[in-house]
């Protein structure tokens, strides 16, 4: 049974070992060497330089702790709104559940790019919005709503709910109505039997979707970078800049590895807590 | 940097840049920056050279950090073999050792260019003089602006706007202003101080030069520190626009051509440059870009010459060296990051 399933996803993890592990492993040297602006990467040096300044920067702290905040708020709301939804769409009536299914994936049928353009028109200080507001004399000036939190929150929770969606209607799909209904004769409340039967067996289906959005979400990049702006900055934006306008590949390796072992940290973590959880 | 290491970042660069199709052996790959500039490339240049050479040219966009990142991450193997780059990192370029010395002896037309055109060791030569100045909407300013502190003015509370220091006009007024209040290349302090009141009261700032249009066009702003040559461009699509150099003194743009080390097509690439500076060239795309020509030959219409940089606006441009540029950007970009844009 074991080796089977090593067999199976043999394949899948040759591919991704080659094509995404090796070269993101081969950037990591890079977050080691010196660089000196207007002349280059150092060849053959070796110093702790990027990551001591990434230690030591308020600046780089600041954006680090906006961007796990992010993740969590975006996983937090995606969770909120989802679960309903998902519940809908897995328990509903059953001519609902195609409609329903579609509106979620529809989204992810559009370019993100377009997307993020569709939310500056309807959220830009001269923008469907603001324009609405103004023109009900609801207010006079216009409501910031881009290169802030709002902007990011709404874009990015627009972006990755279906993801959150589709994990939980499968979850929910999974729960066994005997269990559900045997607490139901027993006396429980349907308060109960959700919260002590229904949420804890929904908790991989939890897990898996809160995982999915909080990696999404704080690897995200063009979606900050265009509801972001230059202001409003978060660690894929920075990794970017650091890489593609500063040309300093040493920061920008040393920022991507932090972030990536921040957020193997707390995927492990969440792991760890939602199995006791499952269990108990 | 092994070369295996090189190679898994070229594969990414280039997966950024978007894939280039396999160069055939007369194709000639040309980097450029997008939108109305590629149509003038193709328009005045690439036509030209196609007719002459019989060799074709494929053109890959970007902006100049991209082609600098890419030229790196090619490393002596790069994927294209012309690029048209910002002065500064073009010398930053040359200190890595990865720019092919032109040979002005391959280039027919090197004698008519003037002569400060010329990078250092010949690593690149300037293709066209363009600037930061003051664009305003006339409907809206009545008197022309005549100092970069004119968009201080509280008549434009809000309705100004500058950019942020990733691009070149942004980096560009910081400099300007810390110039005015005494700064050096060397301090920076007097420009920041000036700058922070003044992007913190900016109705945008700008990371791509033609989100101005459409603030332009609904009349959202009526003054901006930009480029006389896009707002020459919108001109002729009906904008109201008009161009004033600061009595400061404009700063002065100069993108370059320039050709990455290890290009298989040396040769062709220097017909491909040389067509840049032939005057027919340099005419053409100034007159559809309203830029300045580096072709001593060149006369341009007058409709052209109130825009772009020429005469007294000309000798009055400060020209910063591209070296102390290319050593300072990093630095006062994270400046910027964390005291401006914060």
């Amino acid at each position: 049974m074991k080796r089977h399933g090593i067999a199976l996803a043999g394949p899948l993890a040759l591919v991704l070992a080659v094509f995404f592990l090796a070269p993101a492993l081969l950037t990591l040297p890079t977050g080691f060497r010196e660089y000196v602006p207007g002349q280059g990467i150092t060849a053959g040096s070796w110093t702790l330089d990027a990551y001591r300044d990434i230690v030591s920067d308020d600046f780089y702290r600041e954006v680090l702790w906006r961007t796990l905040g992010l993740g969590l708020a975006v996983t937090a709301i995606c969770l909120l709104l989802g679960y309903p939804l998902a519940w809908m769409i897995a328990r509903g009536p059953a001519q609902l559940r195609m409609p329903l299914l579609l509106l979620v994936i529809f989204p992810m049928m559009l370019n993100l790019v377009v997307r993020s353009f569709g939310w500056i028109a309807l959220l830009a200080n001269r923008g469907l919005i603001n324009n609405l507001l103004t023109d009900l004399g609801l207010i006079a000036a216009p409501v910031k709503m881009m290169f802030n939190l709002t902007g990011m929150l709404v874009g990015l929770v627009h972006i990755y709910l279906p993801f959150m969606v589709l994990m939980l209607v499968a979850a929910i799909q999974n729960v066994p109505r005997d269990v559900e209904a045997a607490a139901m004769t027993l006396g429980s409340t349907r308060r109960h039997v959700f919260l002590a039967i229904t949420l804890p067996l929904t908790a991989p289906g939890i897990l898996a979707g809160s995982i999915l959005v909080f990696v999404l979400t704080i690897s995200a990049l063009v979606t900050p970078r265009m509801l972001g702006g230059p202001t409003y900055r978060v660690m894929a934006t920075l990794i970017y800049d650091e890489y593609m306008q500063m040309l300093d590949w040493p920061t920008g390796s040393a920022l991507a590895f932090v972030l990536t072992a921040i957020a193997l940290a707390i995927i492990w973590a969440a792991n760890r807590v939602a199995r006791r959880w499952a269990v108990t | 940097m092994t070369s295996s290491i090189r190679t898994a970042a070229a594969a990414v660069v280039a997966l950024g840049l978007g894939l280039a199709a396999p160069a055939r052996a007369d194709e000639l790959t040309v980097g450029a920056f997008g939108g109305s500039f590629a149509d003038n490339v193709k328009a005045c240049h690439i036509a030209a050279f196609e007719k002459a050479t019989g060799a074709t040219v494929a053109l890959k966009l970007g902006n100049s950090s991209q082609f600098a990142a890419a030229v790196r991450a090619g490393a002596g193997s790069p994927d294209m073999d012309v690029i048209f780059i910002d002065n500064s990192l073009a010398v930053q370029i040359r200190n890595e050792k990865l720019a092919e010395p032109l040979q002005r002896a391959k280039l027919s037309h090197a004698g008519e260019i003037i002569p400060n055109a010329w990078g250092v060791d010949d690593s690149y030569v300037v293709a066209m003089v363009s600037a930061t100045a003051l664009v305003y909407n006339p409907k809206l300013v009545k008197a022309p602006p005549t100092s970069w502190m004119d968009l201080a003015d509280p008549a434009y509370a809000g309705k100004y706007a500058i950019g942020d220091i990733s691009g070149t006009s942004g980096l560009q007024f910081l400099l300007a202003l810390n110039k005015m209040k005494g700064g050096t290349l060397d301090n920076l302090d007097p420009g920041f101080e000036a700058i922070k009141p003044l992007a913190k009261g900016s109705a945008v700032l700008y990371t791509q030069a033609d989100q101005l249009l459409s603030l332009f066009e609904r009349g959202e702003i009526a003054i901006a520190a930009w480029y006389p040559d896009r707002a020459g461009v919108a001109m002729d699509k009906g904008l109201s626009l008009a161009v004033a150099y600061p009595k400061e003194g404009s700063v002065g743009i100069l993108p370059v051509v320039q050709i990455p080390k290890g290009s298989k097509k040396v040769e062709l690439a220097h017909k491909f440059i040389d067509t840049v500076l032939s005057a027919d060239g340099q005419k053409c795309f100034s007159e559809r870009a309203y830029i300045g020509s580096v072709n001593k030959g060149v006369t341009l219409s007058d409709k052209v010459s109130h825009i772009a940089p020429t005469g007294a606006a000309l000798d009055s441009m400060w020209f910063i060296d591209p070296d102390v540029l290319a050593k300072q950007i990093p630095g006062w970009t994270r400046r910027w990051q964390r005291e401006v844009a914060r």
